[in-house]
């Protein structure tokens, strides 16, 4: 239902101009691609590395709230490239990728993956250690691997399908 | 060779099925490989982890890291099996094997020469030039492998 109401935007993006510029070069579209994943080196890297602290298998020298104070800058610069990158290549293709499965399965999950960063997992990660049990802390790093690396496989798939 | 390559089982199985999966694990084993790699660079620039000793923060990323590039030299490697003949002439696939070269040549001189001595500086917030010019160069040499990684897939 959703997706049909968004179609019509999908449309106009597409046959917008830089819809259409963007779609006519496939150089363009590659240099946006090589940003995508300078993106995702940024987000994902520093991601995994708390990801893995959270269930207790990594880093464990290190506090969990100054590795992701150190790490958000980058994570964040990394989020703000995917998303414009990500949002010019859609532009480019808009109505093909929209009619795709796999393009709507990883917009569901960017969308739960983002609210969830933004919720628990910042609060999880900014606590000082032992204010969450180990339990809620590997729960936190295990939903968090899962949904940003669910994005980036959906996205992988999307190029196949 | 590579046309013996190209024909063996191998390289057909990627060929007609494997090819997105591996695909898809050459791209996102980049968190792990350049994704902490990078860590340890920013250590070495004094853009990160400052209060923390270099070869601590070294000690954190090393099993990752390698474990990153692990996975991606075993999938690389089975990708240019599928598609040998085309890949070995494709300019792009030379120039990111020159950079992975470069790389490797840049890590080597960094634990040869600045990380012998590196109880002398190691816990510095901002390194010395030499190290913070293998960071660089590090960083530099890894977001180019990206780039001509990406591109070269275009262009096969």
């Amino acid at each position: 239902m959703i997706w049909e109401f968004l179609q019509p935007m999908a449309q106009w993006l597409g046959n917008s101009s830089l819809g259409l510029w963007l779609g006519q070069s496939t150089d363009r579209i590659a240099w946006l691609f090589v940003i995508h994943l300078f993106g995702l080196t940024l987000l994902m890297g520093p991601t995994l590395v708390l990801g893995v602290r959270l269930l207790g298998i990594g880093f464990r020298s290190r506090k969990l709230a100054e590795l992701a104070r150190d790490t958000v800058i980058f994570r964040m610069a990394g989020l703000v490239l995917m998303l414009l990158s990500g949002s010019l290549i859609f532009t480019g293709g808009a109505v093909s990728y929209f009619e795709g499965e796999w393009f709507r399965r990883k917009m569901a999950l960017l969308i739960v993956a983002l609210v969830f960063n933004f919720t628990l997992f910042r609060k999880v990660t900014n606590a000082e250690d032992g204010r969450y049990s180990p339990l809620v802390s590997r729960l936190t790093g295990l939903v968090t691997l899962f949904l940003w690396f669910g994005v980036a496989v959906a996205g992988r798939a999307i190029a196949f399908s | 060779m590579c046309q013996a390559i190209e024909q063996s089982t191998i390289s057909s199985v990627v060929r007609d099925s494997a090819f997105p999966y591996i695909e898809g694990a050459h791209v996102l084993a980049l968190s792990l490989s350049i994704g902490t790699v990078m860590w340890f660079d920013l250590r070495l620039l004094g853009a990160a982890m400052r209060t923390r000793p270099v070869w601590e923060v070294f000690e954190d990323v090393k099993p990752w890291m390698f474990a990153g590039f692990g996975i991606m030299f075993s999938t690389g490697a089975l990708l240019f099996a599928a598609h040998a003949t085309k890949a070995y002439s494709n300019g792009y696939f030379q120039a990111k094997l020159a950079l992975l070269m470069l790389a490797g040549v840049n890590a080597a001189v960094y634990h040869l020469t600045i990380d012998r001595r590196r109880s002398e500086w190691g816990k510095a917030p901002i390194p010395p030039g030499p190290a913070r010019v293998v960071g660089l160069v590090s960083l530099l040499l890894w977001f180019s492998v990206i780039a001509v990684g990406r591109i070269f897939a275009y262009s096969l």
